[in-house]
């Protein structure tokens, strides 16, 4: 008799005669996306008193290899909001698409004054995202919704492939949510302390969790893209390179940094 | 009119016997009708113009916009029957939606106005539809840079040529006029509705075909010359609604969008005196309406 | 039987260029009992005339609340701004679950008039016999909008629609001045006073045929009807029932 876990629990071949799974296959299979290809790693962002920083580094990984390394994971939306993508390049790439067409619709019918705010389109990637993974059909993604919600205020969520949506003052998907989040959470751990920071400290404290990341996460890069968003606008540098790295911490650690041997 | 009575102009896509589709040339006066529509393709961008007519005073004033855009970098205004014309503007977006999913670029305009051509003519074949009661005016500006894949994260190598062709140009101002039957043609300046035979004499004076008109003066003389060709309709009121696209360059960088009120108002000041210097018999009239 | 060959349906063209299905159409909003709306900088306000079949019937509802930011008034057939009116609220609500957002209401105008265009074109169907005044408020303020069975829509300070709506238009151009800056009250006297002067002689304002609706700034889209107008018809009207009966009483 079988005793491997898989048959645990199921009827006996030698009693009942081999499983007909005839009934489960009808036709050809339906195939999709299971697994990502070309990935990103972290997005990071964090909520300040006038708006909301995130940053994402250049990198596109094929598996282990630093495939692509001027990937700009960052897209600004409209003049309130920028989406930081983690996950599948080329399922980003088709959101891009996908967003792209629902802003020339926006602009048909209103004016800037009227336009989608960040948390409009997050409620609308989140539907987005949550019909895919019914479908079985996921978009490899987590999002980061970074910009300003319909009252002008500081909005950051994220939502994921599943369609999981979550808020709060500070975010930070993939590997940034075990490295990162921690913190930023130092720093604002609620709404109230968000609504103190400034913006210089909200900037610092993203590059700060990028220098980290960087150190720590072996699918990162050191370029990366930095945006503000503001009720000015959006501020969207990207080509930051990481500076003052100290490798010093990596003295004795083998196989770390750019070291031989 | 030897149309009527014989029969043959009683349903749509029916020859007459000597080999006329009346009911597309009927289409035709709905257009001829409607509120003077011009479009100018200077060197530097396309301006469109409209006279809408202020059908009543309750109507909200500079509300009801109705030159529409179609992608980013087009622009539609019509002249005819108004809901036609929404039609038109619904199909073009989808049109320019469907190409954008294809091929993952914006679509040329040459493009757009060959396929609302197809889609205008369609209507002239068959009994279950009527044709359009518009002629429309499609203006746009292709890119004349190098636009990126719909998507696109980053670049190709950053040296080479990367198998593009050094110094090839591309893009630039179109002007386009469909009309009820589905045919169209390519214009310097094109002008519909009832005021288009002034509208037409006004553009041909403009010497377009030489390409030194600059899309600032193109703007003052769209103006003007919609206020000439509502000088036949002078006792109703109207609204001038003025669109424009530019060279990634120019004011709008590359997009289709209303002219800014304060250019739009310096236009019209300009027409006017241009209109009373022209006609000193009118001056009096002229006087008077801009009272109001 | 026809009044010419041209009318039989709406895929026609008539010499002239028109299409008379549609003008026919037109004249079934002429029809129905009136209805007016005003907006103002802060609010917008529908008053609509109801009208009963007979004595014994209930009055046929003339202002529909779509979504809670808007509602819309009707003249001519009540069962085509039905369809109209359902199609607008899986319209809004549809909005507010893809983006959380209110519809702005230029745009949900847009729809329908693009939908009752379509009607205009194709053989076999006909034109929607009702026209519409769309009123609410969005992220851009209180609008008005009007629609009309050809499909074309227009955004308006003021409109009224429906039989004899001429003398209510007429009101509403001599006051237009008034209405940007008016407060809600006032803009809901001029509403009423408006729909007044559109009925005949032998007809006034009750709370039984009188509906008004109001949205504003901050403020959803209501319905009032029954006691809920009579407070704004005596304030409107002060004089109406004793002064009728006074003067009886003097000659």
């Amino acid at each position: 008799m079988n005793h491997f876990p898989e048959a645990w629990g199921r009827p006996r071949d030698d009693v009942y005669g081999a499983y007909n799974g005839a009934h489960l296959a009808s036709g050809m299979p339906n195939q999709h996306t299971q697994s990502p290809i070309v990935t990103g790693t972290s997005v990071v962002g964090i909520k300040f008193k006038d708006g909301v920083v995130i940053a994402a580094d250049n990198l596109a990984s094929y598996g282990s290899l630093a495939r692509f390394t001027d990937v700009k994971r960052l897209h600004r939306f409209n003049s309130k909001s920028v989406l930081g993508f983690g996950g599948d390049v080329s399922d980003m790439q088709y959101l891009d698409r996908l967003l792209t067409s629902l802003d020339i619709r926006e602009n048909y019918h209103s004016a800037d004054d009227a336009a989608l705010s960040a948390k409009n389109l997050h409620t609308y990637l989140s539907k987005v995202m949550y019909k895919r993974r019914s479908d079985f059909n996921p978009l490899w993604n987590h999002i980061l919704v970074a910009g300003l919600d319909t009252e002008e205020k500081p909005f950051l969520a994220s939502v994921d492939l599943l369609g999981t949506t979550f808020s709060s003052p500070s975010l930070a998907t993939g590997y940034g949510a075990h490295l990162a989040q921690p913190i930023m959470r130092k720093l604002v751990p609620d709404e109230e302390a968000a609504a103190r920071l400034g913006k210089e400290e909200a900037i610092q404290a993203i590059k700060d969790c990028m220098k980290v990341l960087f150190y720590r996460d072996a699918r990162s890069m050191d370029r990366y893209s930095i945006a503000v968003i503001t009720k000015e606008g959006v501020d969207l540098n990207e080509d930051v390179k990481l500076e003052n790295q100290s490798w010093a911490f990596a003295d004795r650690i083998r196989g770390y940094g750019t070291q031989v041997n | 009119m030897t149309s009527i009575g014989t029969g043959y102009d009683l349903s749509n896509s029916v020859f007459s016997p000597d080999g006329r589709n009346f009911q597309v040339e009927y289409a035709v006066k709905a257009v001829e009708n409607g509120g003077t529509a011009i479009g100018i393709r200077c060197k530097d961008g396309v301006v469109l113009a409209l006279e809408k007519l202020v059908a009543s005073k309750l109507v909200k004033p500079g509300a009801n916009k109705r030159i529409a855009t179609v992608d980013r970098n087009m622009g539609v205004v019509s002249a005819g029957l108004l809901p036609d014309g929404r039609h038109f503007v619904a199909r073009a977006r989808d049109e320019a939606a469907s190409w954008r999913r294809l091929y993952k670029a914006p679509i040329p305009t040459a493009a757009l106005a060959d396929r609302m051509g197809s889609y205008v003519q369609a209507h002239t074949l068959y009994s279950s539809v009527r044709p359009f009661g518009v002629t429309a005016i499609l203006a746009g500006w292709d890119s004349e840079a190098e636009v990126p894949v719909d998507g696109q994260v980053g670049y190709g190598p950053a040296s080479g040529a990367g198998g593009k062709k050094e110094g090839a140009t591309h893009g630039g101002p179109f002007l386009y006029m469909i009309e009820p039957s589905g045919m169209y043609w390519g214009y310097y300046g094109a002008a519909t509705g009832k005021g288009r035979q002034a509208a037409k004499s006004e553009l041909e004076k403009l010497n377009l075909a030489a390409g030194n008109l600059t899309l600032e003066q193109g703007v003052k003389e769209a103006a003007r010359i919609i206020y000439v060709a509502h000088e036949d309709s002078k006792d109703k009121e109207f609204e001038l609604e003025m669109t424009w696209v530019s060279s990634l360059k120019g004011p709008t960088k590359g997009r289709h969008e209303e002219v800014p009120r304060e250019v739009r108002e310096e236009a019209e000041k300009w027409a006017k005196k241009s209109l009373e210097s022209n006609g000193e018999e009118d001056e009096e009239d002229e006087e008077d309406k801009m009272e109001e | 039987m026809f009044r010419n060959n041209y009318d039989n349906d709406s895929v026609t063209f008539s010499p002239q260029g028109r299409i008379f299905q549609v003008e026919y159409a037109q004249e079934a909003v002429k029809q129905g009992s009136v209805v007016v709306g005003v907006v103002s900088k802060t609010h917008t306000v529908l008053a609509a005339l109801k009208r009963n079949a007979e004595d014994l019937s209930s009055y046929q509802k003339k202002i529909i609340p779509i979504d809670s930011h808007y509602g819309v008034a009707l003249a001519g057939l009540a069962s085509d701004a039905r369809v109209l009116s359902n199609f607008m609220k899986q319209q809004s609500l549809a909005s507010r679950l893809t983006y959380d957002r209110a519809i702005p209401l230029g745009e949900i105008t847009q729809r329908i008039g693009d939908r009752a265009q379509a009607n205009t074109q194709n053989y076999g169907k006909r034109p929607y016999g009702v026209g519409l005044l769309i009123a609410g408020v969005d992220a851009k303020g209180p609008h008005l909008f009007e629609f009309q069975p050809s499909g074309v829509t227009q955004e308006m300070l003021a409109c009224g629609i429906g039989a004899r709506s001429q003398m209510a238009r007429t009101y509403l151009e001599r006051n237009l001045e008034q209405f940007e800056g008016a407060g809600r009250e006032e803009l809901i006297k001029h509403a009423l006073r408006a729909l007044k002067e559109s009925l005949s002689q032998d007809k006034e304002l009750n709370v039984d045929n009188t509906s008004v609706g109001v949205a504003g700034v901050g403020e959803d889209f209501a319905l009032y009807e029954g006691a809920g107008v009579a407070q704004w018809l005596d304030a409107t009207f002060e004089n109406r029932g004793e002064g009728a009966e006074s003067m009886e009483v003097d000659s």
